[in-house]
Order: C-alpha cells, then sequence, then structure tokens
C-alpha cells in the first residue's frame, strides 16, 4: 500500500513540476512584483515597494475602467452566444445521420486554426476596400464601403463576431460530450409516457446537460476574460480605445511602457477575477452534482 | 515570470551550444520591401567573414510591435539577440534602461560627419549615441498632379488650401470612391507622427521639452485637432483612414482613389512603379502643408541598427552594423525600396541620383525634419496621445478641450516621473 503511495507520488511529481516551474512560480512572482513599482525604463527609480499603491491607481485609472467594461461587455456578449449556438450545433451532431461524423470534423475547423490566423483572416474580412462584409452588404457599389474596424461603435462587434465564430465549436464539442453521456433509456421511458419532444428537451436533456453547460461557461468565461490575440491582431486597441480590454491594456503597460508593476497589477487583478468566477461556477457544478448524487 | 524568463534563456542556450560550431550573429529586423536585397547583403557580410552565420529574424512590419517584441528580449537579457533595427525614437528609452549598447568606442564623430545630422541626433542620448541610421523618413505631401492640373491648381501650401482643392477637385470629378485625403490615423505610433505635423504646423507642440511639461492642452494644438476632425476625418478623407497605417492609405493612393496622400519617402517608389501603381507617372510631391502663420513640418522618422547590450560578440555585432550601413548596401538598398539613405555622399552619387531623382529635394526636407521629443518615457507618453487623439477623432461628439486637459494631466504626470533622476 505504502509502495504504491510512494509511486504514485513519484509519477505525479514530474507535472507536477512542470506546472510549479511554467505557472504557480510565474504566478507568485507577478503577485510579488504587482506591490513594487518598477520602470523598466526609469531604472534609477530602482524597484521600490509601494504597497498597494498600484491597486489604488488602477482602481483610479479610468482607461483601466473602461477597460474592465469592455472585456465584461465582451465577454457578457459572447459567452451566452456561444452557448446557445454550441447547444444548436451539438443538438443537431448528436443525430444520427450520413456525413455526421464528416460534419463533426468540419466544425471543429475554426477552433483548430491559430487564433492569429483566424484574425487576421477576421481582419481582411472586416476590411473597407476588399473586405467580405462590404462585398456581401453592398456587392459592387464601393463607394458605400465602411470600414467596421474604424468604428468605435463597431470594431468591438467585429471581434466578439471573430470570437463567437472561432469558440462555439469548442462549446459545441464539450456539450456534445455531455449529450452522449445522457441514457438512450430515459428517452425511451420518456416517450412512453407520452411526452413531446419539447418536453423532453426542457425536463430531460437540458438539466442532465447542466454539468456540461457548466463546465463550457468555466472555459468560456476565464477564456474570454484574458482575450488578447484577436485584438493584439485586428485592432490594436483601438480607435478610441474601444477594444481595449483588461489583457491588452496590461500588455501595453508591460511590455511597450515598461511598467512592470502596474502591468502586473492588472494581471493580477485579471487572474483574481477569473478565479473569482472559477470558483464560483465549481461551487454551482458541485451543488448540482451532489444534489444528484443525493436523490 | 523571471524565473520562467530563466528557464527559458536556459533552454535557448543550451539549444543554441549544440549546434554551435560557427559564430551565429542573431539579428531581429522586419520584413523588408526587397528581402532579396537584404539576403545578397548578408550573404555578401558571411562572405566576407568566413565562420560567422548571420541569423534574421524577421518582425512585425508595425512599429509599436517591434518595439514589444525587441522590449520583451531584452528585458530578458536574450543573447540570443546581438543586432536590432530601432526606431529613430527609442534611443532615450534603450539608452535609459541599458538595453542598447553605447557605440562611442566604434562611432568614432569623424564617422558620424558622413551621415545627415537629424538621425545622428536621433540616436544621441546623453551625449552618448547608440545607433547608426540606416535609412531616414520624413513626412511628405503626395499629390495626384494630372488631377490639380486639370482644376488649374497649385499645390497646396496650407491645410485649409488643401481641404478647398480636395473638395473641388472630388465635385469636379464625378468617379465614384474618389476620396480627398488619406494618412495614418490608427490608434498607433503612426498618429503621433500624422498629428504633429499638423498640430506643430499650427506653432503648437506636444510638449516643452525644456520645462518638460505637457502643451496638448494649448489653443494651438487643440485647434489643429478641431480641424482635423472637422474637415479631414469624415469630411475630405473616409472614416476608414480611422484603421489606416502606412500599407492601406498608400494602397488606396496608388489605386488612384485619394487626391493628397501623406507619407514617407518610400512612397515614392511604390507610386511610381507602374507595375503596381495605377497612378504612376501622375504623382507630384511637396512638402507638406502648414497652417496659416506657421511653418511646414515634416516628422523626422527612420531607422537605425543598434546593438543589444546583452549580445556576446559585441565586435562582431559592430561589423555587422558597420557593413549595413555603409555605402555600398544604403545605396543597394535605397536602389531597390526607394528608401533614403543616411550617408550624405550617396546624395551626390550620380548613379543613385538618376535612379532616385527625387533625393535632391528629399535632402532638402530631411534638413528640417523635425523629431519627436527624446525622452526615456516616450512610449507611455505616446500611448496617452494616441488615445487622445483617437478618440476625439473616432467620436465626433467628444469635447477635444476637456479631453485634451485630461492628457495632458496625464503626461504631466509621466514627465514628473521621468524627472526625478538624481543629478550626476
Amino acid at each position: 500500500m505504502k509502495d504504491s503511495h510512494r509511486s504514485a507520488i513519484l509519477f505525479l511529481l514530474p507535472s507536477f513540476a512542470i506546472v510549479a516551474i511554467f505557472a504557480i512560480l510565474p504566478i507568485i512572482d507577478s503577485f510579488r512584483v504587482s506591490f513594487y513599482r518598477l520602470i523598466l525604463t526609469l531604472p534609477w527609480l530602482g524597484q521600490k515597494s509601494v504597497g498597494w499603491e498600484n491597486y489604488l491607481d488602477l482602481w483610479r485609472d479610468p482607461v483601466a475602467r473602461d477597460s474592465l467594461r469592455t472585456t465584461m461587455l465582451f465577454a457578457g456578449v459572447t459567452i451566452p452566444l456561444e452557448l446557445l449556438l454550441g447547444l444548436g450545433m451539438a443538438l443537431v451532431l448528436n443525430e444520427t445521420f450520413r456525413g455526421r461524423g464528416l460534419l463533426r470534423a468540419v466544425v471543429l475547423i475554426p477552433w483548430a486554426i491559430p487564433t492569429v490566423v483566424s484574425a487576421q483572416m477576421w481582419r481582411f474580412i472586416f476590411n473597407d476596400q476588399y473586405g467580405l462584409v462590404n462585398f456581401a452588404l453592398f456587392g459592387a457599389d464601393t463607394t458605400r464601403y465602411f470600414a467596421p474596424l474604424a468604428d468605435a461603435n463597431f470594431a468591438l462587434i467585429a471581434i466578439m463576431a471573430a470570437e463567437i465564430w472561432k469558440t462555439t465549436p469548442f462549446t459545441a464539442l464539450i456539450l456534445l460530450a455531455g449529450l452522449q453521456g445522457i441514457s438512450d433509456d430515459l428517452y425511451e421511458a420518456a416517450t412512453v409516457d407520452g411526452a413531446t419532444q419539447w418536453q423532453k428537451f426542457w425536463r430531460l436533456t437540458l438539466p442532465l446537460l447542466r454539468p456540461a453547460l457548466l463546465l463550457a461557461l468555466l472555459f468560456r468565461t476565464i477564456d474570454a476574460l484574458r482575450v488578447f490575440d484577436l485584438v493584439f491582431v485586428m485592432t490594436q486597441g483601438g480607435p478610441a480605445d474601444s477594444t481595449n480590454v483588461l489583457q491588452f491594456y496590461g500588455y501595453k503597460k508591460s511590455f511597450a511602457e515598461g511598467m512592470i508593476g502596474y502591468g502586473s497589477a492588472i494581471a493580477v487583478t485579471v487572474f483574481l477575477l477569473s478565479v473569482v468566477l472559477s470558483v464560483a461556477y465549481l461551487r454551482l457544478l458541485n451543488v448540482n452534482q451532489r444534489a444528484r448524487a443525493s436523490r | 515570470m523571471r524565473q520562467l524568463s530563466c528557464s527559458i534563456c536556459f533552454v535557448l542556450l543550451w539549444a543554441s551550444n549544440l549546434g554551435a560550431q560557427s559564430k551565429e550573429l542573431h539579428f531581429v529586423t522586419w520584413k523588408s520591401e526587397a528581402p532579396a536585397v537584404w539576403q545578397q547583403a548578408i550573404a555578401d557580410f558571411e562572405r566576407d567573414n568566413p565562420g560567422v552565420r548571420v541569423i534574421q529574424e524577421i518582425g512585425p512590419q508595425s512599429s509599436t510591435q517591434l518595439h514589444d517584441l525587441l522590449a520583451q528580449k531584452l528585458k530578458n537579457r536574450d543573447p540570443g539577440l546581438d543586432v536590432f533595427m530601432m526606431d529613430v525614437v527609442w534611443p532615450a528609452e534603450f539608452a535609459s534602461a541599458s538595453w542598447a549598447l553605447p557605440l562611442d568606442r566604434y562611432f568614432t564623430s569623424a564617422a558620424r560627419k558622413e551621415f545627415i545630422e537629424a538621425p545622428i541626433l536621433a540616436g544621441q542620448y546623453e551625449q552618448q549615441i547608440y545607433a547608426v541610421p540606416l535609412f531616414i523618413d520624413a513626412g511628405l505631401l503626395y499629390f495626384r498632379k494630372d488631377l490639380l492640373q486639370k482644376y488649374s491648381l497649385p499645390a497646396p501650401r496650407t491645410w485649409p488650401e488643401l481641404v478647398e482643392s480636395a473638395k473641388t477637385i472630388i465635385a469636379g470629378e464625378k468617379e465614384s470612391g474618389l476620396t480627398g485625403y488619406s494618412g495614418q490615423f490608427k490608434q498607433y505610433e503612426g498618429l503621433i507622427c500624422n498629428l504633429m505635423e499638423l498640430v506643430l504646423s499650427n506653432r503648437g507642440a506636444f510638449w516643452d521639452e525644456r520645462r518638460q511639461v505637457s502643451l496638448v492642452d494649448q489653443p494651438a494644438a487643440v485647434s489643429a485637432v478641431q480641424f482635423v476632425r472637422d474637415h479631414v476625418i469624415g469630411a475630405i478623407a473616409n472614416r476608414a483612414v480611422l484603421a489606416y497605417e502606412e500599407p492601406e492609405s498608400l494602397a488606396l493612393f496608388i489605386q488612384g482613389r485619394a487626391i493628397f496622400h501623406r507619407n514617407w519617402p518610400y512612397a515614392w517608389t511604390v507610386a511610381e512603379d507602374a507595375k503596381s501603381s495605377r497612378v504612376a507617372g501622375k504623382v507630384g510631391v511637396s512638402e507638406l502643408p502648414s497652417f496659416p502663420g506657421g511653418n511646414s513640418v515634416a516628422t523626422l522618422g527612420g531607422w537605425q541598427l543598434a546593438i543589444s547590450r546583452f549580445s556576446r560578440q559585441p565586435d562582431l555585432a559592430w561589423r555587422f552594423v558597420n557593413f549595413m550601413t555603409g555605402e555600398q548596401i544604403q545605396k543597394r538598398i535605397a536602389r531597390a525600396t526607394g528608401r533614403a539613405p543616411t550617408r550624405r555622399a550617396l546624395y551626390d552619387d550620380a548613379q543613385l541620383t538618376a535612379a532616385m531623382p527625387q533625393l535632391k529635394f528629399l535632402l532638402t526636407i530631411f534638413k528640417h525634419a523635425v523629431p519627436r521629443p527624446r525622452t526615456p518615457v516616450y512610449l507611455p507618453l505616446s500611448n496617452v496621445m494616441q488615445r487622445y487623439f483617437s478618440s476625439v477623432l473616432a467620436l465626433p461628439d467628444t469635447d477635444i478641450k476637456g479631453r485634451s486637459s485630461l492628457a495632458a494631466r496625464d503626461m504631466n504626470r509621466l514627465l514628473e516621473l521621468a524627472r526625478e533622476k538624481p543629478i550626476r
């Protein structure tokens, strides 16, 4: 017994070491640095411990506040749409029909393309001179072509569209796995009891899919809060800061402006934000499972 | 973060030692318009220096993004970076952060005299020099000679004149999709270059370098911005310019869809190339307009070669820098790309001036080109201004005066931070 215990630890050690080196230590270091005033381009200021100053500055920084609002708006719009569309896709893919295997593979393509590549593609789609969006809307009438990415009201919508296109397959995949975990017996029993399709969906599918939905929600929330690559490629935060999401702002502060302390404070804030939300979701998930287990 | 970078460095070091028979020189640059010419130049250098291999790493074209890539490497003290392309606005920052190697030992004052003065000054910070100029840039006004002639209009001397001329031509030409002006107004460094030319030619300024206080909220600066919002963006220029960097704005011009165009010298060669340009032979170029009472201002731009302070082979790196900025290579690159060389002698070179007749005119512009203010906090200041300009130009209802004082306040805070430097 003890021996197997020891070998189990031995087997776990390598992956733990990797997580420790590449995830835990950098996170701890970011925490530490966020309490310092550290500006790379002004080395004579040194690395001065400033307590909560960076966080207080962040709290008072109107750009950060706008940025938080933009990030939340981004998450708030994209996540429900991705879940809804993903659910629809999963339901279709769960049916038996010819070519289902092929379709399941095809659906995953947007998710399989590296984000930077698809972001570049979406930048072309929204281009004001040769973009597909303009062509679809106005055809050959080039005088009416407009530039979505130059419009402070539309740029964020364009990025949301790219995000939804890219990650809906991911939610569909998780939900499809959830659907396949639901036993056919239940549906047969429901049919015997005379339930309609609609009733089966609301009373059976949806409640049993809840763990998968929460899981998808969890992944998507963490991902949406740290959106960066789409903004980096498509707009660089502009125009008028309308797509300046928190992670991009933090990146700008750390890497462009060399304000490592302040940038770390932003990164830590995003991290804490996603931890809090994740814990809340996991609670929900657990409660849900415990309730089912006790039933 | 540091642990991470250390481990990455370690892995890189280990990997580089594996194949280290020949000496490798890592050169980070952006994608050239004429990669073949660059390849050839590098091959020539390798031939002259047996056993040396130059590894070219192609970074992003955008200055802002290349800066971030380099900053990341230098912050991590990456030994896999020897020579890099440096924008004229970075020396103060890279010097102050101890990222760039001072080159005084190699780059003597006699050698410096062979270059045009403006980019040499831009490469200096606190009496030391950190870069060797490779290309020199300055903002120019390109225009459709044929259209101006057709309406008997002169090249505009003032901005309001430019707007009027554009309106006249657009009204006369029924051609669909013809716009008056294309420039760079995306939220990035190019926005600063464009706005600096407008603000300074209205006798305004971004900040007072002597007193180190922001001047963006002063009437001259505010009214120049107001002019751009009221008479340029969405008026003679499409609102799409708010997402344009150099390539997009130039594309519009060479498609024959813009009357006036602001760009750097390389645009001349592109616009005059009949293979890619519909307006070849119809292009005129002049100094940029000013506001009535002001003088024409061209932002000094350009690229320089610098050496990383963490390079293990500074002598070899210098040999490479010296080679690439030499007359022969500069001449070859100039002919292939239209980028203006930095060595004075080339402006009298018969072959080159025959191929690039614009050089004589360009030299007069370069002599008066205005550098962006030099400070180690340039990037944060630039971001504050980009934010301010982009928001008042993209959102027509914003209060320019109010936003400008917010921007000035943020800038002053940064300038104050930079002023805390102890006097040595």
